[in-house]
């Protein structure tokens, strides 16, 4: 079995073709219809990853994401149907690992929970380099290269790098790497961020139109991408 | 004249009767001299009291009494030597200049408090007027105090549209010429100087109405004479409530608009999920079915995957059909400085696996300004021409996109090697529901049209040696400052 996956969707329909489409790809496939059983069958079930429906009667997905967070360890990938920006956002900010937008594909669903699932195991081993690609970010050392040339970084560039890294293949809000760079009381708005990572970017040499590893995520934030992961 | 008017002259005659009486007993029973004094105390309470016309009565009628009862030859007019002439010359003229000192500190003291008085009910005015919740009864008190003032036959607050607000009734015709001297503001008939108003008779002129343009209305009014400055003060005190009045409104449209945004992104939202859901549990299904493991045929998951595909197909029309609704009902667009490079490179990921096996190249100078956009409707129109730069082209075919920065303005160009676009097709492509082959929505380049427009943008179509561009342009970000 790849993993323990929990669905959680008030449509018994999709209910059923999850449960069928992710069996087919090895995983371990529980489903609920409500963000109530959600809390109870991840406290007692102990799942790897929730598939998280925003749109449920009752309880809805946000409160469902706040009351799952301090329980679970499990990676939450919020899904939804044309989610808004604004809703990325919150749910990123409430703890959720990815969001996936409704219709998708099987194959787009597996790809996803792969990499959560992958993203996890990376974080447990708590290795000091991170390798994403071509590029490394040595963290005791607080060294960056890219094809083994060294790049020089300002700290703040250095900082969200590394923020980026420490999460690589999730995508991290603009408000998060505020947070993160220039503090818990930091001023400032997208305008901050952009700017920084089109400097990192270009000593990176990475072009945002064809990016190798910073990944723009349109009104939510960046994603660090790393091929092969 | 009135015998309130000539009893002041009384008392004068009276006082100064009683005073020639006292000083006649002084003097008989002592030798004391000086006593014409006792006129002067007279004469300055006279002056003080009444004003100047008394005190002079009273001055001339006790040089007259002191002359004929006191200076000798005692009980005639007839003055003996210069020593009494003089001693009567200098009576008069202290009477007489005492009289006018009273009478000037009396006028002061009523214009003191007059002012005073003016002050306190223009302060009384402005207070009720700020506690007012509308500015319509406030605006009412205005017009009423204006009115109550000596030189103001009428009064009347006009709005900027040349509606009347508070005051005289005025005709159709006098609030024409508000209105007109609102939008050209120009005063007419008055003048305004220094706070004061006064009125201004243009040579052949027959309305006696004087119009004074405030910064959202005008003032009309009527005058008799030229005013101290109260009149002036309560115009500007209206001008404050025009003010008011139409911030109150301005804000007012604000939160309508604001509401109505609400209302139709909930709506929206709300279709949205009703429509697509049932898509995404077909395609969940059906994909589940086409993994090896299922156990399909080979003939099986061939129908499958073209049953998704038609649903994928289905819900990319969904989404147009959403899209265009949203830019049909004037949803405001989120504008932010982006790099384009930034958007392009988004659109292009989220579009790979359609873009796969063409060969697609990107020409963006790296010096590129800003734009300022909404990123994610600007993203639809990169994803619309790149699809459409797909479906036109053969598999491996070229796609680019380039920008350049032109006339202050972004301009973007999407190309693909293909057929070209038939005359006929190149006015109608971005119409609405206007397909060129059957498979189509005819939303794709609707959309693309609307989103730019709504940018302020405009896009084009043309066929190049290789194959079709479309061409759009974009707003640039005002340059800022970083830190």
């Amino acid at each position: 079995m790849s993993g323990r996956v929990l669905v959680v969707d008030d449509e018994v329909e999709m209910q059923r073709a999850l449960r069928a489409g992710l069996k087919y790809h090895d995983f371990d496939v529980r489903a609920v219809g409500s963000g109530e059983e959600a809390v109870r069958e991840a406290a007692v079930w102990r799942p790897d990853v929730i598939l998280l429906d925003l749109g449920l009667p009752g309880m809805d997905g946000f409160t469902t994401l706040k009351s799952l967070r301090p329980t679970t360890r499990a990676a939450v990938i919020v899904v939804s149907v044309m989610p808004g920006e604004k809703d990325k956002v919150r749910a990123l900010d409430a703890g959720a690992d990815d969001y996936v937008v409704k219709p998708f594909g099987t194959d787009e669903l597996v790809a996803r929970i792969r990499a959560v699932l992958r993203r996890q195991a990376n974080l447990r081993e708590g290795e000091p380099v991170i390798k994403c690609g071509d590029l490394e970010i040595d963290l005791a050392r607080r060294l960056v290269s890219v094809d083994g040339t060294a790049v020089h970084l300002t700290p703040t560039e250095y900082e969200l790098l590394r923020y980026l890294g420490l999460h690589a293949g999730k995508p991290v809000t603009h408000t998060t790497l505020l947070r993160q760079v220039w503090g818990e009381y930091a001023v400032g708005d997208r305008y901050n961020t952009r700017y920084v990572v089109a400097q990192i970017r270009k000593k990176l040499g990475d072009d945002p139109a064809n990016p190798r590893f910073i990944l723009n995520e349109p009104g939510v934030g960046y994603r660090l991408f790393c091929l092969g992961q | 004249m009135s015998v309130r008017r000539l009893a002041p002259y009384g008392v004068a005659v009276g006082g100064v009767l009683a005073i020639t009486g006292a000083i006649g007993v002084i003097t008989s029973l002592a030798s004391v001299s000086g006593l014409s004094a006792l006129y002067l105390l007279l004469v300055l309470w006279l002056g003080a009291r009444w004003g100047r016309g008394p005190a002079v009565a009273g001055s001339v009628a006790a040089f007259l009494l002191y002359d004929f009862f006191f200076v000798p030859p005692v009980g005639t007019f007839s003055v003996r030597g210069p020593a009494e002439l003089i001693e009567l010359a200098v009576l008069l003229a202290v009477a007489l200049v005492t009289s006018q000192l009273a009478a000037s500190l009396r006028r002061e003291r009523a214009s003191a408090e007059a002012i005073a008085s003016d002050v306190r009910a223009l302060y009384e005015l402005s207070t009720a007027m700020l506690r007012a919740q509308d500015v319509a009864p406030a605006l009412g008190m205005v017009t009423e105090r204006a009115k109550a003032l000596a030189p103001v036959e009428r009064f009347a607050i006009v709005a900027a549209d040349g509606s009347e607000l508070a005051g005289d009734p005025l005709s159709a015709e006098e609030l024409k010429q508000a209105k007109w001297v609102y939008d050209n503001g120009r005063a007419v008939g008055v003048a305004m100087k220094d706070g004061a108003v006064a009125p201004m008779r243009v040579h052949g002129a027959t309305d006696p109405l004087g119009y004074l343009p405030l910064s959202s209305g005008v003032a009309v009014m009527q005058l008799s004479g030229a005013d101290d400055r109260v009149l002036g003060a309560l115009i500007g005190l209206a001008d404050l409530l025009l003010d008011r009045r139409r911030a109150a409104q301005e804000s007012e449209r604000v939160r309508g608009l604001e509401a109505s945004d609400r209302l139709k992104t909930a709506i929206l939202s709300s279709l949205s999920h009703e429509l697509k859901s049932p898509i995404a549990t077909l395609r969940a299904g059906l994909t589940a079915l086409i993994a090896p493991q299922a156990g399909m045929g080979a003939e099986q998951r061939e129908l499958m995957t073209d049953m998704d595909h038609q649903a994928a197909r289905l819900d990319r029309m969904v989404s147009d059909l959403l899209a265009l609704s949203r830019l049909e009902a004037g949803v405001a667009l989120d504008v932010e400085p982006h790099s384009f490079a930034d958007l392009v490179g988004t659109s292009v990921r989220q579009m790979s696996s359609e873009l796969n096996g063409h060969d697609v190249s990107i020409h963006i100078p790296e010096d590129l300004p800003d734009v300022e956009v909404d990123e994610g409707q600007v993203g639809r129109v990169l994803a619309n021409l790149l699809e459409n730069a797909v479906e036109w082209s053969q598999k491996g075919g070229a796609i680019e996109v380039g920008a350049a920065a032109r006339d202050g303005r972004l301009e973007v160009w999407v190309e693909n090697e293909g057929p070209a676009i038939t005359p006929t097709d190149l006015d109608r492509v971005f119409d609405s529901f206007y397909t060129r082959r059957a498979k189509g929505t005819g939303l794709g380049l609707a959309i693309v049209k609307r989103v730019v427009e709504a940018h302020g943008g405009r896009v084009s179509a043309e066929n190049r040696r290789r194959g079709p561009r479309f061409t759009f342009t974009l707003p640039l970000a005002p340059t800022r400052v970083t830190t």
